[in-house]
């Protein structure tokens, strides 16, 4: 029995990685740009020493070169919601997308919330706080970009809403009460706005 | 209703230390953290639940580029041994569960260990495998160990017990106690789906070895002390220091972390490198400690009035392969089964531990007293509904009082001097509930609309280990360069942040104490070398324990500073009080001095203030809920709970709030609806090691949730607030609470853990053909 029961990731997913990898090389193309938090970084892709392998996660691409390590890995196979950033407006699990897949695409990590000049937190993160919503935290940051995606989609939405949107996010500290409170405040205030 | 003391932090709410930290992504877990040189440590497993090795071949993996160490069961000491007492080496060539280790690996990269694994040639002898405890105890079962004849593991827990062991009550005679009772229930009750409390993050430690028995290690405990304590029996004598960061949740079950820090730690040994070994979610779910099993086989006994009188019967614990400190888990179930029945004379009450092939049990929230709950919580119901009693009023008699006598997990008799309103805070709940209303009788639906049925159920808990360990805390006033004329206050304590907010309420009562900014005070980062003892926040003794070696220590440098500024004003200290960093003169309080000036410049100065262990201080909680059953789909809603406790004096209203909200997580509640792991009997190989396979509760199906919190002021808290702590129990009898809950919504008793739809189905089938019969026999 090794490390995982299920179908390793890894193995599930170099088919669909390798043909990425080898559609880029037809096209000539050995980099891949992302912009992350309003900065772009360009990564070598290959499976040499110090290059994004076509099988890397986002996940790890975040957490282990951008030392971006605010939202976690926790299960591994997008069922926690732990590592979830916004890539082009929706909310992702990380550790399900590929790097290479994420080409050209706009991402922002809990990191990226805060204002970079003044450092006001943003709404969310300040309603976190002011409604108590959280408890260990670490499933906390993806909590937080899962509201994010869904209030920037839908500023109206409702309680229930909200709960649905974040049924894919585990908290076992039981926050849940706070944090739907928080999200709805949010909700609320910019409706006044 | 008492007057409340007005204080400007305590029972207020106050935001958390590291709050900014937490919603920024900042805060810092052990899966963040790098030292430099690290290798990843990973394990090659065993896949069957009860093997010999005869033969491993571990030469192409060390061959791979980037392997730095291949250890199998040879090259590994046998005298570092597992399980209480220590009855196995932690790597053997005798595997006993599958998730066993077989080899370890430490290599440059996550992958490279992978590859080393997959290289590893192992073949096995497969035995024949024991998966029930029931069955490990019965002659001719297979034998797990042999330190373990017929796998019963010897009773006493002599960290918990120094006086001797303490696994069975016997007192009066039994005989005369079933005369005095007017109801009888007695039957078998099994609560051993072994469920996981699942942290979010999983467990995990970095170790380094520093040369000789020295070894530093920073893991995802939530509680240094213990880890050091267990893993230093592991290690032979190792000594170690152990550092934390933020901890992603434990629920008391990322504690002593064998299991991680053993692997690392004899990697770090043979490549002097630190080694990180960090469970993905797959192998917390199929191989970190669980709950333990629990079956009990009991003859409980009630008098005419409803007050518990007689208790004869057995407790046969579930131990998996092994674990560290199950008998200590005895020793705290057996007291808190004497707090809920605390009228009754005569017990006959035994406890049997049982090795099984089955991932090991370990420390979880609620520590023995909550398995054993959820099994004699529903033998207590049969025999309240066997005497027509309002659970309510019932328990309002049973539950422990201040003048009661109980033996506590140490064997010792110790006598309740806890909070006299503990029968108000079941009144208060009840009434917050509408239980006057919903209650309908037992076995009676509180609503029927169509095929949908809703019921009410209600259990009660509670732990006097709210109390245990001895801690120490300095208080250190120091100064702060940021200001010419300030001091900062320095809180040194080792408490690791897992949750529950307690590193901001001890800075909160310091700040209290000596009126200060809460911005002035910091705590100190958890680390067993640099600070005094503490055992963590398990058992919720957080606010007693730390609360008063911290309240001790900081009244102890308070008063070193009216001693210095009565010399300096002239006064007599009794005439002097003190106010964000001077003493002032509390007749004209303009008339002050700053505390910097009043010692040597740059120097500290510092209080000292110690807990003592003792258990006479139990808390409570009440969980009252109402469920909906469809009768068609056998599918259960919990529609509605209230969870009351009396917490003495509330130190910060909205932490404490969700730590009565969380007793719905944690592999708590929903035992008894849908947790439970599933082993795939023919191979031992759990089925539930994914968070899809194992069912827990989302966001959008939590029901409406009220609390009830007295503030009674329970002066023999001893933490100069008055407040205990009530966290780990808040839902641990929330179980037998739906339960009994679904039984009433019926009309017929469930009485299996989980009451998944199909056990529910049964149920209604049992009592449709039960009517069938009697309308055929009415014919």
């Amino acid at each position: 029995m090794r490390d995982r029961t299920t179908i390793p990731l890894e193995k599930l997913t170099t088919s669909i990685s390798v043909n990425l990898a080898e559609d880029m090389q037809e096209q000539g193309k050995e980099f891949i740009t992302l912009k992350i938090n309003g900065q772009e970084y360009e990564f070598s892709v290959g499976s040499r020493l110090g290059q994004v392998a076509p099988c890397e996660t986002l996940s790890r691409t975040l957490r282990d070169r951008l030392n971006l390590t605010g939202s976690k890995e926790s299960c591994g196979q997008g069922a926690c919601g732990c590592c979830t950033v916004i890539m082009d407006g929706d909310a992702v699990t990380s550790c399900m997308l590929l790097t290479v897949e994420c080409a050209g695409k706009e991402i922002t990590t809990i990191e990226g919330l805060r204002d970079p000049v003044t450092g006001k937190l943003s709404d969310i993160q300040q309603a976190f706080i002011d409604y108590y919503a959280f408890q260990c935290g670490y499933c906390t940051p993806g909590i937080i970009m899962t509201s994010k995606a869904l209030l920037d989609k839908n500023p109206n939405s409702s309680k229930e809403e909200i709960a649905e949107a974040l049924a894919g996010n585990y908290c076992r500290c039981i926050s849940q009460y706070h944090v739907i409170d928080a999200v709805k405040h949010v909700a609320e205030a910019q409706r006044g706005n | 209703m008492p007057a409340y003391p007005e204080y400007r932090y305590i029972g207020k709410n106050t935001q958390r230390m590291d709050a900014v930290d937490i919603v920024t992504g900042k805060t810092t877990f052990l899966d963040d953290f790098r030292l430099p040189k690290m290798l990843c440590g990973k394990a090659l497993r065993s896949p069957h639940a009860h093997a010999m090795i005869k033969r491993i071949d571990a030469g192409a993996a060390k061959m791979v580029k980037g392997v730095h160490a291949v250890l199998t069961y040879k090259e590994v000491p046998q005298s570092w041994r597992v399980g209480w007492p220590l009855y196995r080496p932690f790597m053997d060539a005798k595997l006993a569960y599958v998730g066993d280790i077989v080899a370890l690996v430490a290599a440059d990269t996550e992958e490279i260990a992978d590859e080393a694994i997959d290289l590893i040639e192992v073949e096995y002898e497969v035995l024949q495998p024991v998966f029930t405890a029931l069955e490990s105890l019965a002659p001719g079962a297979p034998q797990v160990y042999e330190t373990l004849p017929g796998n019963a593991v010897p009773p006493g827990y002599p960290p918990f017990q120094p006086h001797g062991a303490f696994w069975q009550i016997k007192r009066g005679d039994i005989k005369e106690g079933f005369e005095k009772a007017a109801y009888i229930a007695e039957d078998t009750i099994h609560f051993n789906k072994m469920c996981p409390p699942l942290s979010p993050e999983p467990p995990g430690a970095i170790v380094r070895w520093d040369g000789g028995n020295n070894y530093t290690v920073w893991a995802t405990t939530q509680s240094n002390y213990i880890l050091k304590v267990l893993n230093s029996a592991s290690m032979l004598d190792a000594n170690l220091r152990i550092m934390t960061f933020n901890t992603g949740g434990s629920y008391g079950n990322k504690q002593a972390l064998v299991g991680d820090v053993v692997p690392a730690a004899l990697l770090s040994r043979v490549t002097n490198r630190p080694v990180k070994f960090f469970l993905s979610k797959t192998l917390q779910l199929g191989t970190h400690e669980t709950r333990l099993g629990a079956t009990i086989q009991a003859k409980i006994g009630m008098d005419k009035d409803g007050r518990v009188c007689v208790v004869q019967g057995a407790w046969l614990l579930d131990s998996g392969a092994y674990s560290d400190s199950i008998q200590g888990q005895v020793g705290v179930g057996l007291g808190e089964m004497q707090l809920v029945t605390s009228k009754c004379k005569y017990w006959d009450f035994d406890t049997n531990i049982a090795i099984t092939n089955k991932i090991p049990a370990g420390i979880v929230r609620g520590y023995g007293g909550q398995e054993l709950n959820s099994c004699l919580g529903l033998l207590i119901a049969r025999a309240m509904k066997a005497g027509n009693f309002d659970p309510i009023e019932c328990y309002k008699k049973n539950y422990v009082q201040p003048g009661d006598r109980y033996q506590w997990r140490d064997g010792l008799w110790w006598e309740c001097k806890g909070s006299h309103d503990y029968p108000q805070a079941m009144e208060e709940s009840a009434r917050k509930f509408g239980w006057k209303d919903k209650w309908k009788g037992w076995g009676v639906p509180t609503s029927v609309n169509g095929r949908k049925v809703t019921g009410v159920g209600a259990g009660i808990i509670g732990n006097a280990d709210v109390g245990e360990d001895n801690t120490e805390a300095y208080v250190k006033i120091v100064p702060d360069l940021g200001r010419s004329d300030g001091s900062k206050v320095v809180v040194q304590v080792d408490i690791t942040e897992s949750g529950m907010g307690q590193r901001t309420n001890v800075a909160k009562m310091a700040a209290e104490i000596l009126d200060v900014d809460m911005s002035l005070v910091q705590v100190t980062d958890p680390d067993t070398l640099s600070n005094p003892t503490g055992f963590g926040l398990c058992g919720s003794r957080g606010t007693i324990c730390y609360g008063e070696a911290v309240t001790k220590a900081t009244l102890d440098v308070k008063s070193k500073l009216l001693e210095m500024a009565s010399r300096k004003l002239n006064l007599p200290a009794e005439e002097l009080d003190t106010r964000e960093g001077y003493v002032y003169v509390k007749a004209d309080p303009e008339k002050r001095v700053n505390w910097k000036g009043l010692w040597e410049p740059d120097l500290t100065i510092m209080g000292y203030g110690k807990h003592i262990e003792q258990f006479s201080t139990p808390n409570f909680c009440i969980f009252i809920v109402e469920v909906e059953v469809d009768l068609d789909t056998g599918l259960t809603k919990i529609l509605k709970i209230v969870s009351g406790t009396d917490a003495g004096q509330i130190i910060d209203p909205k932490t404490l709030e969700m730590q009565m909200q969380g007793g719905i997580g944690a592999a708590c509640v929903d035992t008894a609806l849908y947790e439970e792991h599933i082993v795939d009997l023919p191979t031992g190989r759990l089925m539930t090691t994914n968070l899809i396979d194992y069912k827990w509760r989302p966001f959008n199906e939590f029901p409406a949730f009220d609390t009830v919190v007295l503030q009674s002021q329970i002066k023999n808290a001893s933490n100069h607030f008055n407040a205990v702590g009530v966290g780990e129990i808040s839902g641990a009898a929330g179980a037998s609470a739906v339960l009994m809950a679904i039984s009433n919504a019926i009309g017929e008793e469930v009485a299996e853990y989980p009451a998944t739809p199909d056990v529910v189905l049964k149920a209604i089938a049992k009592k449709s053909a039960a009517v069938a019969t009697a309308k055929k026999g009415g014919c």
